[in-house]
């Protein structure tokens, strides 16, 4: 079965520090992946790469043929603008793009998906609201409920349960284990191990590189999760260019 | 006697009529374009844009002497480059967009000085390129309804990605690459209306009919489609009220027009439904649910 | 002898100045004049024995003009500045501090009383024909007083102008009385023509203030239009330096003919129609007959 997600040998990073550092590996279609790791792992980083924002510093990120439009991206810090005039209705629309497209109306059955939409998130009631007036979690709901109109093959979210409360991450779960269920492959950052260990069958423990990549169980092992930690967090302002990425060079 | 103040001089004079029809025109086009920049938070881009032409038309100026034509086209080609340029440096690199049209603005403003001075006259450019609501000669009313529609036409087949792009730029990038294209052609729309209306209207209107209506609508809409209409409807309604001014009293045109559009902006921010001060003096009881 | 090679080496110091003294006083006078029409008077009354400099020059607009500080070194090296006076060069007292210039002022205006624009005296003297010849008998005084030397040539030159002048003043009244008295009226932007009209009795009445500045309101505009409706004028005139438009849509409105320029507070370059003062005149009465005559 072809790969949905190929990283190959790919190193992402800014000013030309690496934050994901020779990473190799392959995510099948319809896997439920949980990404690990301390903070400043690379996580987010590891996601702009997957969903186009960040160009990989070496390497490639293949996407087994997806277009743009089939990946959905739940990013960590949004970057949304909330005094904007727009209501939850309207905001969540959006996420139709994809079937509607610069002029294609808003038809009773579209209205209808944003609806059932917006109730699979527990967010009836709000459709008039402007979206400033929306709690982090509420705002997160929101997300949610447009990833999910979005219709993607591929789902990235990058830490989803920030900022909300024990029975909407339940909620929530139930959405993603759905997805899972209709053979979606989804991609997902979390701190939360305790979570990890009971809704995810795959887990890729990352600390700029690959710690362990495989079945969740054996990944998030005491000796695994203490070689994470071990992690240098900061830049090195005195590093020197890569020498794995020379010695490829002289083998060609 | 209101038939006197208010219907009387737009009969009886061509040239009032004319003014009238202009004022409509600027509205429709501009009004919803200052809806979309003062959202995006480039209200001060009509006065940078004002200095950012001087260079294309003084080289206008230069090929073919007072000629409003070459002026125009070139204080739009000027026009066009600093916009793009500052939009494509905002876009991909950290620099926002603000300081990105500023650095840009005054560039082209060192530039344009400089060609001026160049040919050793000391006239006054950008004088003579605004123009004045009084004089709508029929080139110039063409001009400004034809800008009027091309620019309601554009703002309805970018409105979609514009309005995601206002509000959640990340989330449109990574769904379509629609996003650039939009966003410069918003850009090429607000040079378009800026130059037109300054060298039909002259730049107080031009640039004041976009943002004080804006400013206006802000009060009393919560939705981005209610507050275009209603900043069309108080440009409008400031065109015609400031014109009965203009006649009635001595305020030049101009100023007149922009004088009601700042006391209806006053009465908005006072009495306005959205978060009006008075409203947010005196909320009233709050509600059981 | 000692004493002899002495003495003629003495007699050849004594002599040197009457040798360079001719020399120093062949150099032109360096006057600095304000603007192109005063810069016209000095060239024709100074003649081959003064370099005129303006600083407004051509199609410049001497109200608004801002300096450069190329003008301010040619204040400074100036022996004698021409001015008009009566408000018209505002920005003149800075530029003169600014380049510590010592050179003695010509007021062209000295001894014209003004008339009054507004609250403000009207600085356009030079209109009127008759005043033209005040400012060209204190342009030569001036110059006398600074190079008395050239006094001779300065009186002979400014005889002859004003001959000039007396017969282009006999022109312009000839011309005007070819105009049937009732369309002895015209529309001007320019606010700058109330000598012409208070010694030659056309009347100028103007949509705009003096200054290129100001902006009209409706009720001006419309006023202008039920003037000229209701009194029949026959004709309006454009000025170079204001939007024509406004002037092509009063006259649409009204049938008012369109009558081309009148050059009011400049000359123009060598190719233009009114490179002199004297062509300047002509012009502006060979327009006006032209839109009023018939």
């Amino acid at each position: 079965m072809a790969a949905q997600l190929q990283f190959r040998d790919v190193t992402l990073g800014y000013d030309r520090h690496p934050a994901v550092h020779h990473l190799n590996g392959e995510v099948a279609p319809g896997a439920l992946l949980a990404i690990v790791g301390p903070n400043g792992a690379g996580k987010s980083t590891l996601f702009r790469g997957i969903v186009g924002i960040l160009k990989p510093l070496a390497g490639a990120i293949l996407t087994g043929g997806l277009d743009i439009r089939d990946i959905a991206y739940l990013p960590q810090t949004v970057d949304i603008d909330r005094s904007f005039p727009i209501s939850v209705f309207d905001f969540v629309g959006t996420g139709l793009w994809r079937q509607v497209g610069f002029f294609g109306g808003i038809g009773k059955a579209a209205r209808e998906k944003v609806a059932r939409a917006l109730a699979s998130v527990g967010l009836s009631g709000f459709e008039n609201r402007a979206i400033g007036t929306l709690s982090g979690g509420q705002m997160q709901r929101m997300l949610f409920a447009r990833v999910l109109l979005q219709d993607a093959r591929l789902i990235v979210l990058d830490e989803p349960f920030n900022a909300v409360d024990a029975k909407t991450s339940a909620d929530l779960l139930t959405l993603i284990k759905r997805w899972h269920g209709e053979k979606r492959t989804v991609l997902a950052a979390l701190h939360d191990m305790d979570l990890v260990r009971a809704s995810f069958p795959e887990t890729l423990l990352l600390a700029r590189g690959e710690v362990a990549w495989g079945a969740t169980g054996e990944v998030l092992t005491v000796e695994n999760l203490m070689e994470a930690r071990r992690m240098c967090e900061a830049f090195d302002d005195s590093a020197a260019a890569c020498a794995v990425d020379d010695a490829a060079s002289k083998a060609a | 006697m209101i038939y006197d103040a208010l219907i009387a001089p737009f009969v009886e004079f061509e040239f009032m009529r004319r003014a009238l029809a202009a004022a409509v025109a600027l509205s429709l086009g501009g009004a919803p374009i200052g809806v979309f920049l003062m959202l995006r938070r480039m209200s001060l881009v009509g006065d940078a844009m004002a200095h950012a032409i001087l260079p294309g038309a003084a080289i206008g100026f230069l090929l073919s002497g007072l000629n409003l034509f070459a002026m125009t086209v070139g204080g739009l080609i000027a026009g066009f480059t600093v916009a793009i340029l500052a939009g494509v440096v905002a876009r991909t690199t950290d620099l926002k967009e603000d300081a990105s049209l500023a650095t840009f603005y005054l560039a082209s403003l060192a530039l344009g000085v400089t060609i001026v001075s160049i040919k050793g006259t000391n006239i006054d450019l950008l004088h003579v390129l605004f123009g004045n609501i009084l004089a709508m000669d029929d080139p110039t009313l063409l001009v400004v309804a034809f800008n009027a529609t091309v620019t309601l036409v554009m703002l309805a087949v970018i409105y979609r990605p514009l309005v995601i792009e206002s509000v959640d730029p990340l989330f449109l990038r990574t769904v379509s690459r629609a996003g650039a294209p939009a966003h410069l052609a918003f850009l090429a729309l607000v040079v378009v209306n800026l130059v037109n209306g300054f060298q039909a209207l002259g730049t107080l209107l031009a640039v004041g009919l976009m943002i004080l209506p804006a400013g206006i609508a802000r009060f009393w809409s919560r939705d981005i489609t209610g507050m275009i209409c209603i900043a069309v409807v108080s440009a409008i309604a400031s065109g015609y009220l400031g014109l009965v001014l203009s006649f009635q009293t001595r305020v030049p045109s101009g100023p007149a027009i922009i004088l009601v559009a700042t006391v209806l902006y006053v009465g908005s921010v006072l009495f306005g439904n959205v978060r009006g001060v008075i409203r947010q003096l005196f909320p009233g009881r709050h509600l059981e649910a | 002898m000692c004493t002899k090679r002495h003495f003629l080496l003495w007699l050849i110091c004594l002599a040197q100045p009457i040798f360079v003294a001719p020399v120093q006083a062949q150099q032109p006078l360096k006057v600095v004049a304000s603007f192109s029409i005063l810069g016209d008077f000095v060239k024709n009354i100074g003649g081959v024995r003064v370099e005129v400099t303006t600083l407004v020059g051509p199609d410049g607009d001497v109200h608004v003009y801002a300096p450069a500080p190329a003008d301010a070194r040619k204040v400074a090296d100036a022996k004698l500045l021409v001015i008009n006076g009566l408000g018209l060069e505002g920005w003149l007292p800075r530029l003169l501090q600014a380049s510590g210039g010592k050179a003695p002022t010509v007021t062209a205006t000295e001894g014209i009383a003004p008339l009054k624009l507004g609250s403000d005296a009207d600085p356009h003297a030079w209109q009127s024909v008759a005043n033209a010849k005040k400012y060209v008998a204190n342009i030569r005084d001036g110059l006398i007083a600074a190079d008395p030397a050239d006094a001779e040539v300065f009186r002979n030159n400014a005889t002859a102008y004003l001959e000039k002048l007396d017969a282009l003043d006999g022109e312009v009244r000839a011309a005007i009385k070819q105009i049937p008295a009732g369309r002895r009226k015209v529309i001007s932007t320019h606010d700058a023509f109330g000598y012409f009209a208070s010694a030659y009795g056309i009347r100028f009445i103007a949509p705009l203030g003096v200054s290129t500045e100001s902006e009209a309101s409706a009720r001006d505009i419309a006023g202008i239009i039920a003037q000229i409706r209701g009194e029949k004028i026959p004709a309006v005139f454009l000025e170079k330096m204001i939007d024509p438009r406004l002037m092509q849509r009063i006259s649409a409105e009204t049938g008012a003919k369109v009558g081309g320029t009148l050059y009011s507070d400049s000359l123009t370059d060598e190719k233009g129609d009114a490179p002199t003062y004297i062509d300047m005149v002509r012009h502006n009465i060979r327009a006006l007959t032209s839109a009023l005559a018939n």
